[in-house]
C-alpha cells in the first residue's frame, strides 16, 4: 500500500453552485406584491371561475379531438392516434372529462413504451381504449358512471402489457445486467 | 377584491394547443400580469425569448417543431439568451418518467401536471419568487440545483413509484 487515496474509476464532475441574487430574482417589493397577490383568496377565486367558464369550450375541443383520433385509426395512423391522444389526456381534466383523461393518458403511455421497444401496438388494446375514449367523452356522467370502471380496467390491461413487454426486453442478450440499484 | 396589477412583469406562455393557452393567458391577467406573450412552439418561442425576455416561463413539453424540452436546454444554454436564468414552469400531460427526468435534466424550475388548477399554478410561482434555487454549472448540465429542498431526516414514504406506478423501465 501507498498510502495514496485510491481514485474513483467515476471521474466527478466538478459543478459551480451559483446563489439567487448572484443571478437576477425578482427583486423584494415585486416578490412580496405578487406573493400577496398569489395567496389572496379572491384572486384564486376569480381564477378558478375563469377555469370553470371554460368547461365547456373544453369539452368540444376535446370531442373534436375525439373525431380526429377516430379518423386517425380507420387510416391505422399510430402516430396521429398518440398525438390526438395526447390532446385529449391535456385538456379532458379541465374539460371535467377525468375519465376520458385517463383512457387517453393509459393509451398514450402504452403507445410511447410500445414505439421506444420498437414492437407493433396491440390493435385490439388500441381499438377497445378509442372505443372508451369515444364513449366516455359523450357520456354526460362519464366519470361517475361508465368512464371510472372502464378506466380502471384499462389501466390493469395496459399495465399487463407493458409488464410482458418490460420483461421481454429483460431478457433479451445483453439486457440481463441486474437493474441500477439491485 | 386585490387590484395588484404587474405593469413590468413579462410572462411567457409556449403552448401549441389553443385553448390551454387561451386558459393559461386568462389565469396569468387574474394575477395581474399585464405582459403576456404567446409561442406556439419552441423556435416561436425562443425569438419571443430574446425579444421581451419575460421574467417567468410557461412551457408545454410536446410541441413541433421544437418541444419544450429542447427550448428549455436552449434558454439554459443559449449565449443568445438575455437571461438563461429565467424560472421556467413546464406544464404538461406527460406522465412518462423518462419524458419528466428529460425535462427536468434540461434545466426546468417546476412543473405542473395538467389539468390546469389556479391553485396549482399560482403555488408553482409562489416556490419560484419565494424559494428561488441555486443554479448550477458543470460540464453536463447548466439549470436550477436538481437536488433541492432535500430533508435529511425524512425517511419515507416514497412517492416516485406510486406516481410512475405503470412506467416501465424501458431505456
Amino acid at each position: 500500500m501507498t498510502g495514496k487515496k485510491p481514485t474513483s474509476p467515476h471521474k466527478r464532475a466538478r459543478a459551480t453552485k451559483i446563489p439567487p441574487g448572484a443571478y437576477p430574482v425578482f427583486s423584494r417589493k415585486t416578490a412580496s406584491h405578487l406573493l400577496h397577490a398569489l395567496r389572496d383568496p379572491e384572486i384564486t377565486a376569480t381564477a378558478a371561475r375563469v377555469i370553470a367558464s371554460k368547461v365547456e369550450d373544453m369539452r368540444v375541443a376535446v370531442l373534436g379531438y375525439v373525431d380526429r383520433i377516430e379518423e386517425a385509426a380507420r387510416a391505422a395512423d399510430v402516430v396521429t392516434i398518440f398525438e390526438q391522444a395526447h390532446e385529449i389526456r391535456g385538456l379532458a381534466g379541465n374539460a371535467g372529462l377525468t375519465a376520458t383523461g385517463r383512457i387517453a393518458n393509459g393509451l398514450c403511455k402504452y403507445l410511447d413504451v410500445i414505439e421506444r421497444a420498437g414492437h407493433q401496438p396491440d390493435q385490439e388494446l388500441v381499438a377497445l381504449h378509442l372505443e372508451a375514449i369515444a364513449r366516455a367523452a359523450h357520456a354526460e356522467d362519464e366519470a361517475t358512471r361508465l368512464g371510472d370502471t372502464v378506466a380502471n380496467e384499462l389501466t390493469v390491461l395496459v399495465d399487463k402489457k407493458l409488464t410482458e413487454i418490460n420483461d421481454s426486453a429483460r431478457r433479451k442478450p445483453g439486457r440481463d445486467a441486474p437493474a441500477r440499484g439491485a | 377584491m386585490s387590484a395588484a396589477t404587474f405593469d413590468h412583469l413579462k410572462a411567457l406562455i409556449v403552448e401549441d394547443n389553443v385553448h390551454m393557452r387561451t386558459l393559461l393567458r386568462s389565469l396569468l391577467t387574474a394575477l395581474g400580469i399585464k405582459h403576456v406573450y404567446e409561442a406556439s412552439n419552441g423556435a416561436d418561442a425562443f425569438v419571443v425569448l430574446r425579444d421581451k425576455s419575460p421574467d417567468l416561463i410557461l412551457t408545454d413539453l410536446s410541441m413541433k417543431p421544437v418541444d419544450g424540452i429542447v427550448f428549455t436546454r436552449e434558454v439554459r444554454l443559449s449565449h443568445d439568451n438575455p437571461n438563461p436564468y429565467v424560472p421556467i414552469i413546464m406544464i404538461t400531460g406527460h406522465t412518462e418518467r423518462h419524458k419528466v427526468e428529460a425535462a427536468r435534466d434540461a434545466g426546468v424550475t417546476e412543473f405542473l401536471a395538467k389539468p390546469i388548477t389556479a391553485q396549482g399554478l399560482f403555488l408553482r410561482i409562489a416556490e419560484i419568487v419565494e424559494r428561488p434555487r441555486p443554479f448550477v454549472r458543470c460540464d453536463e448540465y447548466f439549470g436550477p440545483d436538481r437536488r433541492r429542498r432535500k430533508d435529511e431526516t425524512f425517511t419515507g414514504p416514497w412517492r416516485r413509484h406510486e406516481d410512475f406506478e405503470s412506467d416501465v423501465e424501458l431505456k
